[in-house]
């Protein structure tokens, strides 16, 4: 052993033997996942380190009241050493938080993380990812500029819009008695106490279920032998883990050096008067959701009803998507659910963006949104029938089958059916629930519906269809997967 | 010395001019705080790619060129931004 790896030996087994760290809680890990895909919830992780670090420095000199808070944010930026920088890493951070919690998220979602065992692991995340947009929505308020007070004040007025009871409870949790002062200094506490804590205790619980059903396999592919040797947690996977977080860090730190922050004005109610209130990227999709004209007014309850929903739907997929497939050639209908969902929330977001302020027609939204969502159905569908078809006319000597123009079609019509299914049956609940209910809405609502039925069906059994003159769908995945890995 | 004690060498002594660097700022001026970030940066990655370099060496892999020339790419790019946004 040459003598600079015997001192760098010695370093680390003196460690070792003080620290315990070769007998480590957490098992050690197959060196497939020593891949940074594995890893975005641990590098999430790092990112509320750093939120926790720069957030202690700030608060050593922040005042949470509504006379001080902005005088303290400008005084960190003008007068505290690195203060702007410390302000510029705390903000590209959170952002990087919440942008790492929902590519985890989608990960999971794509890969099948969350079926048997791993069923309240994903549940236990969901109320991560609902913590750290937490972190977001009081954290915006604390600098008490026209910009976080008059977004904050709209997310706030829009808990009047539920029942009584729920509204009462949230405003009493979130705002307090009332005021100005009360409002910052709750935000304040549920920013930097509670929510940490909160976040903590289900860290600790998701890692505790991570220990006992350990990373699972991968979906793509024949994992060999070598693949699936263990390494240990000390030093090796911990090297990486750190390898991983000083590259993010770095990345943060030029981020910040390129676009830093500048402090929008303080808060008055003057001049809040002629700002428009627009919330931060990453609300941006709902605030667009509540723009579409249906739900102005009397139907903002039924748009926050639906937001609401689809926050159960992701809580409760485990309990959905039961099946035991991971693979994605077997879950095309998830999978083009999934994409959907992506591009919906990047387009909604994006369109937040360029109309603040604006209210949108609901046929205009119907348009997009429905658009996407067709869009997307068919490229998804094209891309499985394309590339699977390929695969087959490669690997197989018999004849190709030549109806697939009149698939084509036939899956678009379905597509274009649902996407109008979908508004209808969002038109007519708005308006039951707006203008009651007569005999002409129940007719229209119960036809969408019935519609909307024949839609998923007919084009499940499409899909079931398309694979038949090929052979089976999950087969031909397989075998891509394969020629994929044998190629590495 | 091969290639690897070549790199650990250079990204070692980057390390201690870019320290020692940080540690002579003036703290209260506003240019100091980009050139603090972008140098905390260039320790952050050539840690990064120290640690990638006795990560390989302890698994008895080889080190991939790529990820050496990224990494070198990124401190050349953040050098660079010391320049321009300082």
């Amino acid at each position: 052993m040459r003598k600079e790896d015997e001192i760098v030996a010695r370093l680390v087994a003196w460690f070792d033997s003080r620290l315990g760290l070769s007998h480590p809680m957490l098992r050690p890990v197959p060196e497939y996942a020593v891949n940074p895909f594995y890893w975005l919830g641990a590098l999430t992780v790092v990112a509320f380190v750093i939120q926790g670090v720069t957030g202690m420095l700030m608060m050593l000199y922040y005042v949470p009241s509504p006379i001080q808070a902005f005088q303290s944010t400008q005084y960190i930026f003008q007068q505290v050493y690195y203060g702007r920088f410390l302000e510029s890493v705390h903000l590209y951070t959170a952002y990087a938080m919440i942008m790492l919690a929902f590519m985890h998220m989608m990960r999971g979602y794509f890969v099948s993380v969350h079926k048997k065992p791993r069923e309240m692991m994903w549940v236990v995340g969901m109320v991560m990812g609902f913590v750290t947009l937490g972190f977001g929505f009081t954290g915006y308020l604390l600098p008490w500029t026209v910009v976080s007070k008059s977004a904050t004040d709209v997310g706030i007025g829009m808990i009047d819009a539920l029942p009584a009871q729920i509204s009462s409870l949230i405003s009493f949790l979130i705002v307090g008695a009332g005021g100005d002062a009360t409002e910052l200094l709750r935000f304040y506490d549920l920013h930097v106490v509670v929510l940490p804590a909160v976040l903590l205790v289900l860290l600790t619980l998701k890692m505790y279920m991570l220990e006992c059903h350990g990373i699972s396999e991968p979906v793509a592919g024949v994992v060999g032998q070598e693949k699936r040797r263990l390494i240990p947690i000390f030093p090796d996977v911990s090297l990486y883990l750190l390898e991983l977080a000083a590259v993010f860090g770095s990345a943060m730190l030029l981020i910040s050096v390129i676009f830093p922050l500048n402090l929008p004005p303080q808060y008055s109610p003057q001049l809040a008067a002629q700002f428009t209130p627009q919330p931060d990227w990453y609300f941006l999709w709902i605030y667009q959701i509540l723009k579409i004209s249906i739900f102005e007014g009397a139907g903002l309850p039924v748009a926050l009803s639906l937001v609401t929903l689809l926050f159960i739907l992701l809580f409760l997929l485990p309990f959905i998507d039961r099946s035991e497939k991971r693979r994605l050639s077997d879950r095309p209908i998830f999978v083009t659910l999934g994409v959907i969902f992506v591009a919906e929330l990047i387009v909604l977001a994006y369109w937040g963006l360029i109309t603040p302020g604006q209210i949108i027609p609901f046929e205009q939204a119907a348009l997009v949104i429905g658009g996407t969502a067709l869009i997307i159905a068919l490229v998804s569908f094209g891309a499985y029938w394309v590339l699977f078809s390929r695969i087959k006319r490669q690997t197989s000597s018999r004849p190709q089958a030549p109806t697939k123009l009149a698939t084509l079609f036939s899956f678009g019509a379905l597509a274009t059916g649902g996407a109008f299914a979908i508004g209808n049956t969002m038109n007519t609940t708005v308006n039951i629930i707006v203008q009651g209910l007569d005999w002409w809405k129940a007719l229209l609502l119960t036809s969408s519906i019935i519609m909307l039925a024949f839609v998923i069906l007919a084009s499940a059994l499409l899909i079931y269809r398309i694979e038949l003159p090929n052979g089976s769908l999950s087969r031909r995945i397989r075998f891509l997967e394969k020629m994929i890995h044998e190629s590495k | 010395m091969n290639r690897n004690d070549l790199v650990v060498t250079v990204l070692v002594i980057l390390q201690l001019l870019s320290t020692n660097y940080l540690w002579g700022l003036d703290a209260a001026s506003s240019v100091s705080q980009a050139r603090f970030a972008i140098f905390l940066a260039i320790d952050l990655l050539s840690f990064a790619m120290i640690a990638y370099i006795y990560r390989k060496v302890g698994w008895r892999e080889q080190t991939y060129r790529i990820w050496l020339l990224l990494g070198s790419f990124g401190l050349v790019l953040l050098l660079v931004s010391s320049l321009i946004f300082t």
